[in-house]
């Protein structure tokens, strides 16, 4: 199993009117090829700060201190000069954001912004070209007519199928590894399931490798391979996702675990929302070789 | 409070603009003790010592007349803020009172107020101005009402946009579902909310309505002699250039420390209270 | 008192229908809709966006006058206009505690507001009422000193609560009240809901689009789809055996994180297929 995101001891501080500020605290996770990957917390918990340091996005900023190895590829991204860290975004590394409605631009159409990504891989492709590749990827993400949906714009388009759409834009370069930050957040519940089910499939059958980060236990179980529980900045609980779920080993991932309201009944326990025990050492859960 | 505090001060130009500020009205507040002639803001006549440059003891130089320009300069400061100070006291609570009525209670209300507003908005400010003081008698308390009557509406806007985006926020409705009046909730719950771009502008504009100010008795139309007027000494002087250059050049300046001193403290200020909602 | 009330609905929403009118667009937002809510229950109303479920609320609210049909409270018709009695009955806590709180008031003053608008208590007498509020919700007396920017997620919203009970409401509205909030904080929250309830012998309506929350939480449920009821029920019978399709379809989808949750899942989504 060769790594394909290695991130190692990753620390980031923010610098303030008020002193340093740590919201990282050393924390490790890779991602191998074709895996899917799920950073699971609260709000607060670090996840999607993380996200923006594998895109390069914090280390630019001048009150931010980033320590630790982001390794991508074989490439270590702290090393690398910032333009090459941009070449990356949007070809090799791809993201897709919470609100699939505001990640549209509402002023072009959907085909000119798949044009816009399909550019970045190959600076000298056709808008003819970039149409046809784009209804190819609209294909892959079950809609039917593609035409229709590349003349249209965002707002005139359902939340879904903007989701739809991103999921595609997303894809449409073939992208090594895709970053999914909260993605169908703001959908509706049916919705969402479906745009899951439909992008699991469709990393799937091209090998892409996804961290995918959230705070909801319940579409991280359907999702995700693998799965890392962050809390305050620390790893605290790894391993597959089957074994994570049946056998929550930390008391964090315990609380989390029995604070979602079941659909089985059984009431809402009492549960403390912060206890010396969160702050226990890591619990990792041997990786199954059957689980990919 | 304080965090605003610290913030303006932590960054140089709005330092220095506080620093400005901190001198004109020093100057305004103390005029007394720091002009050296006291005396001259008055129809004081002394042809001994008349449009002399710089020397001492008139380190601005003196007028056509002989008198101080440094001491008259300071006198000009203390009617320029008292004039902005009455002008905004008086514009503020009119343009907020209209904005905050035409925004939340919409309608007829917002129909017949705005629209209001947009007449003396659609005005020249200084055409406007100019048109009520050629009707009245040109003397300072009339030259206060007509900017005045230029200014509310730049609140009623400024207020009515805030209160129409504030109006669509929880905190109202919860009010409402609890059966708070309507005074109460424009008074009490959307007004506090108002108060950071109130504060901003009303800073802003201390700075414009002092220029204001200036340009209409520049115009001849203001502060009437004896009494010392920035704008109107820059006009007298300036039939006298380039020879005395000191009767347009301290004026001018003095104008411009007050109104930069005044934008700079409010364009952080928009930037401090701006980022804190 | 309550013993006798036990059997007559508390709101009783009788044929109504809502369209919303705009320029040449005409939306139908509720139709025909029928309900029944009981004194001292939690009636959960679940449905996603544009199902009508937050019109439901804001007709119960007398924000919007229904079309056609009318609303009972207490076997009397409720009037357009809703006067300060009726206003101090139906209370309403909003899903996003940060817009709900004003940012400029403290939480003391916002919690006064209520007291003073229904002249509630004498003077002193108001300021000690705040303070037990707030410690009926689980907060210190002295956070009423307190702006909301100071409190977190989970605090802002049991302030939101307190100020709805400060109106001694016997019904309370409840839209999306814990779907901001991180899973931990919402647990608590749904507890103390659930303990205010029993206490104060409340009626709640409650509105989500989480179908867990309402098994945990809810006595009846009103499923709504595109501006009709399309299942009204128990919450057992709801979960264990629903009736129409689009409840079955909302369960499903439903993201879980336990086995048992997911036997469930798949003897309901079985059914679905076989009919």
């Amino acid at each position: 199993m060769t790594a394909l995101l290695d991130i190692r001891d990753l620390t980031l501080s923010f610098r303030g009117v008020e002193g340093e500020n740590r919201v990282l605290h050393g924390i490790s996770l890779n991602v191998a090829k074709g895996e899917k990957v799920a950073l699971v917390g609260e709000s607060g918990s670090g996840k999607s700060v993380t996200a923006r340091i594998i895109l390069g996005l914090l280390q630019e900023q001048r009150s931010t201190r980033v320590s630790g190895a982001v390794e991508f590829d074989g490439q270590d991204l702290e090393a690398m000069p910032a333009k090459a860290r941009h070449r990356l975004r949007g070809t090799d590394i791809s993201m897709i954001f919470q609100d699939p409605t505001s990640s549209l631009n509402p002023v072009y159409p959907v085909d000119v912004q798949f044009h816009e990504v399909l550019k970045r891989r190959n600076p000298k492709i056709t808008r003819a070209a970039a149409r046809e590749r784009a209804a190819d990827a609209l294909r892959d993400v079950s809609i039917d007519d593609a035409k229709r949906v590349l003349d249209s714009y965002s707002f005139q388009l359902s939340g879904g199928m903007n989701q739809r759409v991103m999921i595609a834009m997303a894809l449409a370069n073939e992208p090594k590894l895709l970053i999914a930050d909260e993605p169908g957040t703001a959908l509706d519940v049916t919705v969402q399931a479906q745009t899951l089910h439909l992008m699991r499939d469709l990393v799937e059958r091209k090998h892409t490798s996804v961290l995918f980060i959230s705070h909801n236990l319940g579409v991280v179980r359907e999702f995700a391979d693998r799965v890392y529980v962050i809390y305050k900045g620390n790893i605290v609980e790894e391993g597959p996702t089957h074994a994570l779920f049946s056998d929550p080993g930390h008391p964090y991932t315990r609380a989390l675990m029995a604070a979602v309201p079941k659909i089985t009944g059984g009431g809402i326990p009492e549960i403390p929302d912060r206890s010396e025990s969160f702050s226990e050492p890591i619990v990792v859960h041997p990786a199954t070789e059957a689980s990919s | 409070m304080r965090r605003t505090f610290l913030i303006l001060a932590s960054n140089p130009m709005s330092l220095f603009g506080l620093f400005l500020i901190g001198v004109v009205v020093f100057s305004a507040v103390f005029a007394d003790f720091i002009a050296p002639f006291p005396e001259h803001r008055g129809a004081v006549v002394d042809f001994t010592n008349f449009n002399q440059p710089p020397h001492w003891p008139n380190i601005f130089g003196t007028d056509l007349v002989g008198r101080d320009l440094f001491s008259r300069i300071i006198y000009a400061y203390r009617i320029s803020l008292m004039l902005g100070v009455v002008v905004l006291s008086i514009a503020v609570p009119i343009g907020v009172t209209v904005g905050l009525a035409a925004g939340y209670l919409g309608g007829w209300v917002d129909f017949i107020l705005m629209r209001l507003t947009d007449v003396f908005l659609s005005v020249p400010p200084l055409v406007l101005a100019m048109a009520i003081m050629g009707v009245l008698e040109p003397t300072l308390t009339n030259g206060m009402l007509a900017v005045t009557a230029m200014w509310w509406p730049w609140y009623a806007r400024l207020v009515y946009n805030v209160t129409r985006s504030e109006a669509q926020e929880g905190y109202v409705l919860a009010a409402q579902i609890i059966g708070a009046s309507r005074l109460h909730i424009m008074f009490m719950e959307i007004l506090p909310n108002c108060v950071p771009s109130i504060v901003t502008k009303m800073t802003l504009d201390l700075g414009f309505v002092i220029l204001i100010a200036s340009s209409l008795s520049f115009l001849g139309l203001g502060v009437q002699a004896p009494t010392p007027d920035l704008g109107s000494m820059v006009a007298e002087g300036g039939n006298y250039l380039p020879d005395s250059w000191w009767l347009t050049v301290f004026p001018s300046l003095a104008i411009l420390i007050a109104v930069f001193g005044f934008n700079l403290v409010g364009d952080a200020l928009r930037q401090v209270l701006g980022s804190d909602q | 008192m309550s013993a006798v009330d036990q059997t007559a609905p508390v709101f009783d929403v009788r044929n109504v229908s809502k369209t919303f009118v705009s320029g040449e667009h005409r939306v139908k937002a509720l139709e025909s809709v029928s309900l029944k809510v009981m004194r001292g229950q939690c009636l959960a109303v679940v449905g996603e966006s544009g199902s009508g479920k937050s019109t439901l609320a804001n007709l119960l609210l007398g924000i919007h006058q229904p079309t056609t049909g009318d609303l009972y409270l207490d076997g009397n018709l409720l009037p357009g206009h809703r006067t300060l009695p009726l206003r101090r009955m139906i209370q309403l806590v909003q899903q996003n505690p940060l817009s709900s709180l004003n940012p400029r008031r403290t939480v003391g003053a916002s919690l006064r507001l209520a007291l003073d608008v229904h002249d509630i208590g004498d003077r002193q007498g108001r300021k000690e009422r705040v303070g037990a509020l707030l410690e009926e919700v689980g907060l210190p007396a002295d956070f009423a000193s307190r702006y909301p920017a100071a409190l977190s997620g989970g605090q802002r919203q049991r302030v939101a609560v307190a100020r709805a009970l400060a109106c001694e409401p016997e019904i309370v509205v409840l839209d999306e009240p814990t779907s901001a909030l991180d899973v931990l904080v919402q647990a608590r929250v749904l507890r103390m809901l659930d303990e205010l309830r029993r206490r104060r012998d409340l009626t709640y309506v409650f509105i989500t689009h989480d179908l867990g929350v309402v098994r945990n939480i809810a006595d009846r449920v009103a499923v709504f789809e595109k501006g009709r009821l399309v299942e009204e029920s128990d919450t057992e019978t709801i979960f264990t055996n629903p009736a129409n399709p689009y409840t079955r379809r909302l369960i499903s989808a439903i993201p879980i994180v336990s086995d048992e949750e997911e036997t469930l899942r798949r003897s309901l989504m079985e059914e679905t297929n076989d009919g």
